[in-house]
């Protein structure tokens, strides 16, 4: 299956309009990326920025205000849903409740016109690809969750789209079945090579899964990375925020050194000068800032020995690391500490101080907004 | 836009070119026509007028009185004797720009022509127009005939301007002509839209809905304000002002009143003891509390005049008759027919409520040691208010909308919906008619908005939790007893109701001779074989698409974002309310005349049908669509199903129970349709029930059960069908997320 296709977006605007109030509302705006052809990209911010929105658009449910869709070399901005060379596996799977696990997954199939014998082949190989070829004749009701998700899955793939596209697609299977499928769609996504869109509001599926996360957050691209790219280098506070536990502390940039001598930024946090590898370009020396760092660069110490002074007031035994929150002035920090029988583990109630390793660390621009 | 999509483009316009040049040549063909036959009338009485030769100054003077008295809207010549072919030496009197033209035109042979009808006395209307003071004008000649001498003095040739009938045309055209290019960019900008097929349902059903709903109503308010052709408030002052009328309002209001007000009651009872005690027999009662809803129009008031009419069973054997204080026509039996025919619409809408209340509130007031009857006055009866009110204002609706009951018992007391079917059919008061049912609607529409937006939003029954499903006893034994034994007499008594109009079949001559024979079964067989054909034909065809129709506008309208949403849905749900005969007589003023001519047609009683059943239909629809998950649509559409494959394969399946019913309701409904249909039948298109009540009216109740005996059956049959693939419906697919 080699016919998998880039999917380009340019400038795309949404404007609904809201049945309330009757005002127009910005659900995308000026959105523009692109896939290329095999890959699996990840929708990922909080309810509410526009990523269903987005692949609604992709799927042709909705129309873009303004702007252009490209899949391949095809204009495809106004071309109806079942015209178009997509697949949609849905958050509550819209699998037919009036025909049978093979029906179901036959029905794309049918539509096309495919002789009967051909379909009864394929099918079952499709089914046994998802492992469900026992289930052929049984009606959707009698499934569980994931066997659900694996039919509507088999009957998007089924119809070889060059895009595939999933909407929250696990949101309503537990814990322990979300790891499973997570991996199952991986591998099916990977061995047919198929470009995929992937919208989630959960980070961790997003980075498992990804071969580029895009978040979004009020209509707007606050970031396009590889999952570590996004985890380790964010555009701004959000984004950390968004993919992972953070701690923030106030700085002040005293040098941006240049990449001649080893590049690296020179801020003072509490009258000591740290040096971190990453920052945002945008900072130029005496701005204030923020040090980005992530709870597995932070580390407890006796008190007055760190950056900012703290207690502990929780610890979470995990085996392989323990989860300590420490309560600061600047909040609650939580702070993760790997191979937790080397190290001094601090009683809960026990004054501390927190460092933090600036070799893993980033500085941001100070844009949270005012809670 | 590809070369199929063109050529689809090309013929849609034809097509509507095609209905549009049809639609106008049949307005032009009744405005001439209406033109015409006036003109022609303004010729013969004049004509008739003609004072004769024998003195010549009567001439002149009738000439001159002729020019002041009437509004002359014509010229006139009398030319005397017969002119000979081509002979233009005659002598003329009159208008003198005309007498020119015939001498310069004589040799034409329409003029030859008008000579020669006039003297056959006959009249004759020019095929061409001839200009006079530079306009159009249609000659007429007439024979001028003296009295006396019965021989014809010469010929009358009058001129009518007819520029306003060129004028018209124009005006018609232009019209047409724009509606043509609206037409062209509508269709031209669904071809081109994403979903065409959706965008084409959608405009069916507003031309429909505009059709079909809005103008029949349109013509029926237009008619009411019409006196000669000219707007009048003469009928409404006349009906306003009338005794008569008046009296048939307060006993509509009357009767509706006494009807709600014991069916309420009788409903309650039942709904009370099916849902707050441990009652035996639950299922035969809810069972008889809902038959009657669906039993055949006339079989209720046919077996309460064969037991109470003057010759009734139970009236001779009490021996009252000939009584002067006992007759069952009017107020008392008819409120005692409906209660029985209409009760089951409060029994379902109570017990809905009943069920909803949730039986915890009952439970805490019993433990906060209130008494059971303390308890029923300050819990459950406060919290059944609503759906009382609610279940009144049904009844009343339907009871002021009732049309067969009061038309063979009423008696002497007048209801509207009967008196607008009197002026209608023994008047030829059309325009009375039309507005006395109007004068109905406002009662019933005003109860059924009330009903919809006032006491369906105080309805308590949405604030409860879980029902618990235990049944609470409520009553103490002696009371339940009580209870029992009313529900009973009444079962009994409707039990006795349906197994009089079988006993009907079996007897000779009801209330003379009750020896057993076969004779009427087979003579109402014979009599009615075409009338059966036609009503089953006629409900046959009505109710798939009926079916159909509704489904895709409660698709529309859950699923899809369009202008004119509200409007649609409004002119779809309007029927609901409205009385039948409303319908009827608005549909028979529509639909005799240009452009739309449907009278006598089985078109017409189809079309009634399907806009009188689709809101129950779409109703449905629309409550079991809200169930559906969008997206089960959503995936079929992406796998590459357009709209109506999606409709076939994924939403009418899904909506099958849904479908069935409204199926079997509007089987059902047009099976038994009174109201409406009577306008609409013809000799052509008979309806059984409108036979039924023929041999009522003509004392041959033998016949007459004999149609409702099979009726029932047909009915019950079609009802019972339907639950049973409903039920296994359910069975199939009780998980639809």
């Amino acid at each position: 299956m080699n016919k998998s296709k880039s999917v380009t977006l340019e400038n795309i605007v949404k404007i609904f309009k809201d049945p309330q109030s009757g005002q127009d509302v910005k659900a995308v705006d000026n959105v523009s990326f692109r896939l290329e052809p095999g890959e699996l990209v990840t929708l990922l911010g909080p309810s509410g920025c526009g990523k269903t929105t987005v692949l609604r658009m992709l799927s042709g449910f909705e129309q873009p205000t303004s702007g252009r869709i490209m899949i391949g070399d095809n204009d495809v901005t106004f071309t109806p849903p079942n015209k178009r060379d997509t697949a949609m596996v849905f958050q509550s799977y819209g699998l037919f409740p009036h025909m049978n696990v093979f029906d179901n997954v036959a029905y794309g199939l049918r539509l096309r016109k495919m002789p009967e014998s051909d379909i009864a082949l394929k099918v079952s190989k499709f089914l046994d690809m998802v492992g469900l070829g026992q289930m052929a004749k049984r009606p959707p009701s009698r499934l569980s969750g994931g066997q659900q998700q694996r039919v509507a899955l088999a009957r998007s793939l089924i119809v070889e789209p060059s895009v595939l596209l999933l909407d929250e697609p696990l949101s309503n299977l537990d814990a322990l079945l979300r790891e499973q499928m997570r991996v199952e769609i991986r591998r099916l996504q990977k061995s047919l090579g198929i470009t995929a869109v992937y919208v989630t509001h959960d980070r961790i599926e997003a980075m498992s899964l990804s071969d580029k996360i895009i978040v979004m957050k009020g209509g707007h691209i606050a970031q396009i990375g590889t999952p570590s790219d996004i985890y380790r280098d964010p555009a701004n506070t959000f984004v950390a925020g968004f993919v992972g536990k953070v701690a923030f502390f106030p700085c002040v940039v005293k040098n941006i050194a240049q990449a001649s001598q080893g590049s690296g930024c020179e801020v003072e946090v509490k009258g000591r000068i740290f040096r971190a590898p990453r920052w945002a370009k945008d900072l130029k020396p005496d701005d204030k800032a923020l040090v980005m760092a992530r709870p597995e660069s932070l580390s407890i110490g006796e008190a007055g020995t760190g950056v900012e002074d703290g207690i502990v007031t929780t610890n979470i035994y995990l085996g392989n690391s323990v989860e300590s929150w420490v309560h600061t002035d600047l909040g609650d920090v939580l702070v993760q500490i790997d191979n937790p029988d080397e190290k001094k583990i601090f009683a809960e109630g026990e004054s501390v101080s927190l460092s933090f390793n600036p070799n893993l660390t980033k500085i941001l621009i100070d844009d949270r907004e005012a809670v | 836009m590809n070369k199929k999509s063109a050529l689809n483009f090309v013929l849609t316009m034809l097509f509507v070119a095609a209905v549009g040049y049809w639609i106008f040549s049949s307005v032009r063909g009744e405005f001439f026509k209406q033109s015409r036959d006036g003109q022609r009338r303004t010729v013969e009485t004049i004509a008739a007028g003609y004072p004769g030769l024998d003195e010549p100054e009567f001439l002149d003077s009738w000439l001159k009185r002729l020019d002041e008295e009437t509004k002359k809207d014509y010229k006139l010549v009398f030319i005397k004797d017969i002119p000979a072919p081509n002979d233009n030496n005659f002598e003329a009197q009159g208008d003198a720009e005309l007498a020119a033209l015939i001498k310069y035109n004589i040799s034409n042979s329409e003029f030859a022509k008008g000579f020669d009808n006039a003297a056959y006395e006959e009249i004759y209307r020019s095929v061409n127009n001839w200009t006079l003071s530079d306009k159009e004008h249609a000659l007429f000649f007439a024979p001028a005939l003296n009295s006396k001498t019965h021989d014809i003095d010469g010929v009358l040739v009058f001129a009518f301007d007819n520029s306003a009938e060129t004028g018209f045309v124009n005006m018609l055209l232009t019209l047409f002509g724009v509606a043509f290019a609206l037409f062209a960019v509508v269709i031209w900008q669904i071809m081109l839209s994403r979903d065409p097929i959706v965008g084409f349902a959608l405009a069916g059903l507003f031309i429909m809905a505009l059709i079909f709903v809005a103008y029949p109503l349109f013509e029926a308010l237009r008619l009411s304000f019409l006196e000669n052709g000219k707007f009048s408030l003469a009928i409404w002052k006349q009906i306003l002002n009338s005794e008569g009328y008046m009296a048939a309002l307060i006993g509509s209001l009357k009767l509706g009143c006494w009807t709600a007000t014991v069916s309420t009651f009788v409903g309650f009872l039942f709904a009370f003891a099916c849902t707050r005690t441990n009652i035996k027999f639950k299922k035969l009662i809810s069972t008889m509390g809902v038959l009657p809803v669906i039993s055949p129009p006339f079989s209720l008031t046919l077996s309460i005049i064969l037991l109470f009419g003057n010759n009734g069973l139970v009236t001779r054997f009490l021996g009252l008759t000939g009584s002067s204080w006992f007759t069952i026509y009017g107020l008392p039996g008819l409120v005692l027919v409906q209660t029985m025919g209409m009760f089951p619409i409060a029994f379902l809408t109570l017990s809905g409520v009943l069920q909803a209340i949730d039986s915890t509130f009952e439970e805490a007031a019993l433990n906060l040691s209130a008494g059971r009857f303390k308890t029923f006055t300050s819990v459950t009866l406060p919290l059944s208010v609503p759906g009382l009110l609610s279940a009144w204002l049904l009844v009343f609706t339907t009871s002021l909308a009732d049309f067969a009951n009061p038309l063979l018992l009423a008696g002497d007391l007048k209801v509207l919906s009967l008196e607008s079917y009197i002026e209608v059919t023994g008047m030829n008061r059309l325009g009375h008619g039309a507005a006395l049912s109007i004068l109905l609607l406002l009662p019933t529409l005003t109860a059924f908005l009330v009903q919809r937006f006032w006491v369906a939003r105080k309805s308590y029954v949405t604030v409860t939790g879980k029902p618990s499903g235990r049944v609470m006893e409520l009553v103490t034994p002696p009371v339940k007893k009580l209870i029992a034994g009313f529900i009973f007499f009444i079962i009994i008594f409707l039990i006795a109701l349906y197994g009089t109009i079988f006993a009907g079949c079996f007897v000779k001559n009801w209330g003379i001779d009750y020896t057993f024979s076969l004779e009427n079964i087979y003579e109402a067989i014979t009599r009615s074989k075409d009338a059966l054909f036609d009503t089953v034909t006629l409900a046959a065809v009505a109710t798939p698409i009926a079916g159909i129709i509704a489904m895709i506008a409660a698709l529309l309208i859950v699923r899809r974002k369009f202008h004119g949403k509200r409007l649609l849905e409004i002119l779809l749900m309007t029927p609901f309310a409205l009385p039948g005969t409303l319908v009827g007589i608005s549909y028979i003023l529509a639909f005799n005349h240009a452009p739309i001519i449907l009278v006598g047609t089985a078109a017409i009683i189809i079309i009634n049908y399907v806009i009188r059943e689709l809101p129950v239909g779409i109703e449905g629809g629309i409550a079991s669509l809200r169930q559906i998950d969008p997206s089960i649509e959503e995936a079929a559409t992406d796998l590459g199903a357009d709209a109506a494959t999606v409709f076939k394969s994924i939403v009418l399946p899904l909506v099958r129970p849904a479908f069935l019913s409204s199926l079997s309701y509007t089987f059902v409904r047009s099976m038994t349709a009174v109201s409406a249909v009577i306008f609409l039948i013809s000799a052509r298109w008979y309806h059984l029930t409108v036979l039924i009540y023929n041999f009522s009216e003509n004392l041959r109740f033998g016949l007459a059960s004999v149609l409702s005996t099979v009726l029932i059956i047909i009915v019950f049959g079609a009802f019972g069908i339907m639950r049973l693939l409903v039920r296994e419906n359910e069975n199939l697919m009780k998980n639809v997320t």
